[in-house]
């Protein structure tokens, strides 16, 4: 169902799918995670595989069975409703994010949905000593078009480090 | 200038001069005098299981190479080309029957020994200028295994990992041993967090007192039904051996009976799994969990391995499923530890259940975990605080569960846990005390003189 080539950047459907991506970023760096929920479908899958270094050749280069998420809607309401407790103590005071979303390529997919892969790099900093965080990775998404516009069905996170220099993911990617 | 003998010595009365979280002189004496000695956690056998398969891991800043050989024994040895010191093998892991150093093009089958050495006869004369035959990649001074974890020391003269571990091994088996398929791990997930790694290991060993605070939120949204205040205190508190760890309360059996299999059932385990668990514990273990009515939960093996065993609930219709996690707390320097983290789960567990206790580790514990993830924003922190001069003038007080005199405030449970060890009923800091403890003998040690190995000089 996949096309090889991307559609062209002036293709409605690119322009749909790469607004909901930038967004999307401005939800999650206001910290809005009940609008950010809300972008999401019920079978939303969200899985972050770890990364390890293999010799050129020598399989994926990512962990078999084991992510830093894999995430169904149930555990992503969970850790959104975490943040807006009282006693989320790694985030109050809140991280300040910055998600920079650039290099989207659309690709059509089944009717009704796109295949969307984007490059973030996640800029994290806490307080007011401590050196900021640099996330880098690559991320391929399933969109499904829906009465109330595009949602996000799936998204796969493709992080670009092994060894995570960040102090937990209490972020979203 | 380092006064170590103050310093232990404030430690031994549960005084924690602050400044030993942050500070580069304690850092090089742990070095050289606890990692250069202990018994440390490197691997799962069930991380290598066919002949070829392995994994690259750390003591610090020391390289090792965790390989499965051809004939199925595992092997650890240590990373450096005994020519010119390259690292060997610079992936994490994989498959593979050699070793071929990038540099010259040394060669080792993957049980360490030389196997090829371009042009031997034009370079060294054969194996007279250049014993190639008895040459092999540095083995582990000392190794073990125990319920396939393998452990190293770079002590040659370690005592026995089963000596070592004394009645830990007890305790161990809850994690590791839940059927007599023995567990395997997933993972690990790694991340580096800038925290000294004392804090998280004192923290696993004992800390049932932090749980209600810093985790209350994911009792706020019903992710776990245990940590109250009120249900962490009725939790005893164990030292055993090297180790120790923290418990929950189950509820009572009903009846005045002891059961076995409802105390598993209320923490989530399935019946398919509980007749194995019956099979692969001693009738004492088996009695801590149904006479005594108590079952693990967060633990930590000195030095620097932890242990945790949850049961949140894993879905909108309250499903309790449990998880096991190892960890490892593995020091970078005195401001930055990495972490790493496995999912354990019973190899013979059904498959359902593997995947729920994956999706129940992943919600609570590793690099995404709702409960880590607050751990570790205190344990950063501390490490900052640490790092000051007024740090050098404040002794933190890790005497709870003492009176002045030091005297445990009440008497140790007997009977009523069926354990080995000393176990305490409600809060204390018995497990960091009895974890420190071990850390000053350590420290106070003078490091040892090693042999060094000279590589195929004739004279």
């Amino acid at each position: 169902m996949t096309a090889d080539r991307p559609l062209p950047y002036g293709d409605p459907a690119h322009l749909a799918a790469h607004q909901f991506l930038v967004e999307e970023a401005a939800l999650l760096d206001a910290a809005d995670y009940a609008g950010w929920l809300g972008l999401l479908c019920e079978d939303i899958r969200y899985v972050m595989p770890v990364r390890v270094t293999t010799a050129r050749g020598a399989g994926s280069g990512t962990l078999a069975g084991m992510g830093h998420f894999d995430e169904d809607m149930y555990a992503l309401r969970k850790r959104v409703q975490r943040l807006a407790t009282d006693h989320a103590w790694t985030e109050d005071p809140p991280s300040r994010t910055r998600h920079f979303v650039t290099n989207v390529r659309t690709f059509p997919a089944a009717v009704g949905e796109l295949r969307v892969q984007s490059a973030l790099l996640l800029f994290r900093s806490r307080g007011d000593t401590r050196e900021a965080d640099l996330l880098s990775a690559g991320r391929t998404d399933l969109l499904r078009e829906t009465a109330d516009g595009l949602k996000l069905a799936r998204r796969e996170i493709t992080v670009d480090e092994s060894v995570l220099r960040t102090q937990n993911l209490a972020v979203f990617l | 200038m380092l006064d170590l003998a103050a310093i232990v010595s404030q430690v031994r009365r549960g005084m924690i001069p602050a400044h030993i979280y942050a500070d580069p002189a304690i850092f090089a004496l742990e070095r050289d005098r606890l990692f250069a000695r202990s018994w440390v956690f490197l691997a799962h056998e069930s991380e290598i299981p066919a002949p070829g398969d392995y994994v690259v891991r750390r003591v610090l800043a020391d390289s090792f190479i965790v390989a499965r050989d051809e004939s199925g024994v595992v092997r650890v040895m240590f990373n450096m080309c005994l020519h010119r010191g390259m690292q060997v093998c610079r992936a994490e892991m994989g498959n593979a029957s050699h070793f071929r150093c990038p540099y010259h093009a040394w060669t080792y089958r993957n049980d360490g020994r030389l196997a090829g050495l371009p042009f031997h006869e034009e370079a060294y004369g054969g194996e007279d200028g250049f014993a190639r035959r008895d040459q092999s990649l540095l083995p582990a001074p000392s190794m073990a295994t125990r319920n396939g974890l393998i452990f190293i020391s770079l002590d040659p003269d370690a005592p026995p990992l089963a000596e070592y571990l004394g009645d830990f091994a007890f305790y161990l088996d809850f994690y590791t041993r839940q059927s007599p398929a023995g567990v395997e791990l997933r993972g690990p997930q790694r991340w580096r967090i800038k925290a000294n790694w004392k804090i998280g290991a004192e923290n696993f060993s004992g800390d049932s007192y932090h749980t209600p605070h810093t985790h209350a939120s994911v009792v706020d949204i019903g992710l776990f039904r245990e940590p109250r205040a009120s249900k962490r205190k009725e939790g005893a508190l164990y030292t055993a051996g090297p180790g120790s760890g923290t418990t929950y309360k189950l509820p009572p059996a009903g009846n005045g009976q002891s059961d076995f299999a409802g105390q598993l059932r209320y923490v989530g385990y399935p019946d398919a799994m509980i007749p194995a668990m019956a099979a692969a514990w001693s009738d004492r273990q088996r009695a801590l969990v149904a006479g005594s009515g108590f079952m693990v939960s967060a633990a930590t093996l000195f030095p620097n391995l932890s242990f945790v065993h949850n049961w949140p609930q894993i879905d909108a219709a309250g499903t309790v499923v449990p998880f096991v996690s190892l960890r490892q707390w593995q020091p970078v320097s005195e401001r930055e530890t990495e972490v790493l983290s496995w999912f354990a789960v019973d190899a013979a567990a059904p498959e359902d259940f593997k995947r729920d206790s994956y999706k129940a580790y992943l919600m609570c514990f590793g690099s995404s975990g709702m409960f880590e993830q607050d751990d570790v924003e205190n344990w950063v922190s501390i490490t900052d605080m640490a790092a000051g001069t007024m740090a050098r003038r404040l002794n933190l007080n890790s005497r709870m569960g003492l009176t002045a005199d030091g005297k445990p405030l009440k008497p140790p449970l007997a009977a009523a846990f069926a354990g080995p060890g000393l176990a305490y009923q409600g809060f204390g800091e018995y497990g960091q005390r009895h974890w420190l403890a071990q850390w000053s003998d350590h420290l106070e040690r003078e490091p040892e003189s090693r042999s060094v190995r000279d590589l195929g000089a004739a004279w």
